[in-house]
């Protein structure tokens, strides 16, 4: 059904994903009482641009018929996603545990 | 219980929305990843698997229109005579005569009062888009491109049928070169350019039109086809380049059918596009020199000139947001006034030295492999002065037309050659144009990521959903 463009589907999903990431993020960080210092808001906010980038190119590289490019664009910038949140995620458990005096 | 458990972030309420966010996002994310991996298009989960005509989900068919008919009683029309706008069916066809002539003055009116909307440049513009259609254009369309039995410079005799300032009762169109260029540019793009470039024809670029075109003291151009001689006056005169994309979608499926249609349907949209300009410039009060796609000049170096592109690799011209999918320049001559379009560096020749996909993809090797660009040239196609890499013609065409499939593979693969959906593809050129160092490692990435692979040629455009099909086949992402 071409006759409606559902692109915009596509680009929604992505919004309610970054959105849902993002209440998550702050639910977290307010409950468990963490305040991320300059480096970790960077690498934060460095995550949601790049995974803003990484969906267009995955949606808009089907759009131009190219599978390939599409799913290799989730590994190019994923894999970076992933390294940048673990990074985060260390630094805040660590500060954590320390200030709990677990460590 | 709300006011307690806020202390505890591990206790029911926030817990309990935390589990539900997370299982939400986290079903949403799978499910969009199971049913991206099982198709090619993501448009298909709201397609039907059959390729019939797929209507929008509120309208249904139904076995009778909705206006009713008495089939029974239903009168024949005897021919169009009949129809809604033909007089000859009127109870007093004179009435016709009445309101034409009333049009006709009220026409003249606007156009001498300048009414927006209603003004000289308007009336040209309509005039010209009416090109093509019967009995307004004083030209048939030129013949299917068959190679055989197309007239060298067949359309630089103009269609007639067009309305002039004289006819108005008005002076010529007169503005600054800027605000002619802005409107050449907006009446372009309506009438089919994709973009525009100008060009003054001085002592270097006078060089760029054909030989036999030559330059007399006389107030407008001729030409006697018979003796092949085409004059242009000698005055000032600016060369107005177009840019006639093709479609990469058809492109895509190349080496087929759809290479031979995107290529001839670019060049009939580029004789119509011509001839819609010629009409304009001439409805605008100024001559218009050149109709056809080769009937002036060399049309990658007047592309390259104008900043439509650079000089590429396979000796054509590469546009920095159409990469080589471009099928022609046209030009056309004009005495319109016009500010002149600088050349432009987009890094595009600098990144063929290391790039070479075209060369490597090229089945008839026609494509120089230099690293560097080279003087050259030597056979009749292959023009001197110019320091770049030549294409053998004769290898291309011994390839295309002896009985291989059609191809266009140098085109198709070109890096530049890109739908315009990804944002990462402005972000590659803005490397290419700014960081040259970059330049092998990106044409790595653009095979690693399966750009410009060889088409599949199970799944060829009958096999679509019609839908699917861009109109009149042009790219949705690259207008």
């Amino acid at each position: 059904m071409k006759l409606i463009s559902w692109n915009w589907f596509w680009y929604v999903l992505v919004g309610f994903l970054m959105g849902g990431g993002a209440v998550m993020i702050w639910h977290i960080l307010k409950n468990f009482k963490l305040k991320p210092v300059w480096f970790e808001w960077i690498l934060l906010i460095l995550c949601f641009i790049t995974f803003m980038f990484m969906s267009q190119t995955f949606i808009a590289s089907f759009q131009e018929y190219e599978p390939q490019a599409a799913w290799l664009s989730l590994v190019f910038m994923g894999i970076p996603i992933l390294l940048m949140a673990v990074v985060v995620f260390r630094s805040l458990n660590k500060r954590y545990l320390k200030n709990k005096g677990i460590v | 219980m709300a006011k307690s458990n806020a202390k505890d972030p591990l206790s029911g309420g926030r817990r309990d929305f935390m589990k539900k966010l997370g299982l939400g996002v986290g079903a949403v994310g799978f499910g969009a990843a199971a049913y991206a991996s099982g198709f090619k298009n993501l448009d298909k989960l709201m397609e039907s698997p059959i390729a019939e005509r797929n209507l929008p989900f509120w309208v249904k068919e139904v076995d009778e229109p909705t206006v009713e008919i008495d089939w029974e009683n239903m009168e024949i029309f005897h021919g169009p005579e009949n129809t809604l706008f033909n007089p000859a069916s009127w109870e007093n066809p004179n009435d016709y005569k009445e309101i034409y002539d009333r049009n006709i003055a009220s026409t003249k009116k606007n156009v001498q009062d300048n009414v927006p909307g209603l003004s000289l440049k308007d009336r040209a513009l309509a005039d010209a888009n009416c090109w093509g259609w019967g009995g307004r254009s004083g030209a048939d369309l030129a013949p299917p491109w068959t190679g055989s039995d197309v007239k060298a410079n067949a359309q630089w005799e103009h269609p007639t049928m067009f309305y002039t300032p004289e006819d108005y009762g008005v002076p010529k169109h007169e503005a600054t070169p800027e605000e002619n260029s802005k409107m050449l540019r907006t009446a372009g793009r309506i009438m089919g350019a994709a973009d525009m470039g100008f060009v003054k024809l001085d002592e270097r670029t006078k060089k760029l039109l054909w030989g036999k075109i030559t330059f007399e003291d006389v107030e407008k151009g001729y030409a006697e086809p018979e003796k092949n001689k085409y004059v242009l006056p000698n005055k000032d005169l600016w060369a107005v380049c177009s840019l006639v994309p093709q479609s990469l979608w058809m492109q895509q499926y190349s080496e087929r059918m759809s290479w031979a249609s995107s290529n001839t349907m670019s060049y009939s949209r580029a004789n119509i596009y011509g001839n819609r300009l010629s009409v304009f410039l001439r409805g605008l009060g100024y001559q218009a020199y050149g109709g056809d796609t080769e009937s002036v000049g060399r049309l990658v170096g007047f592309g390259v000139m104008a900043g439509l592109g650079e000089y590429g690799r396979a000796g054509i011209l590469v546009s920095p947001k159409y990469g080589t999918d471009i099928r022609t320049v046209m030009v056309t001559i004009t005495d319109l006034p016009l500010a002149v379009t600088k050349p432009i560096d987009a890094g595009i020749t600098k990144f063929c030295e290391t790039c070479k996909k075209c060369g490597e993809m090229c089945p008839s090797g026609a494509i120089s492999m230099e690293d560097k660009p080279f003087w050259g040239g030597g056979a009749a196609y292959q023009a001197k002065g110019i320091r770049g890499w030549y294409m053998d013609a004769k290898k291309c065409y011994t390839y295309m037309l002896g009985g291989e499939p059609d191809c266009s593979r140098c085109q198709t693969v070109c890096p530049f050659t890109k739908f315009d959906d990804a944002v990462i593809h402005d972000l590659i050129k803005l490397s290419i144009g700014s960081a040259p160092a970059l330049n092998s490692a990106i044409r790595n990435m653009d095979d690693i990521f399966g750009y410009g692979k060889e088409p599949d040629l199970n799944e060829t455009p009958w096999d679509l959903d019609p839908m699917d099909i861009p109109l009149y086949g042009l790219d949705k992402s690259r207008s």
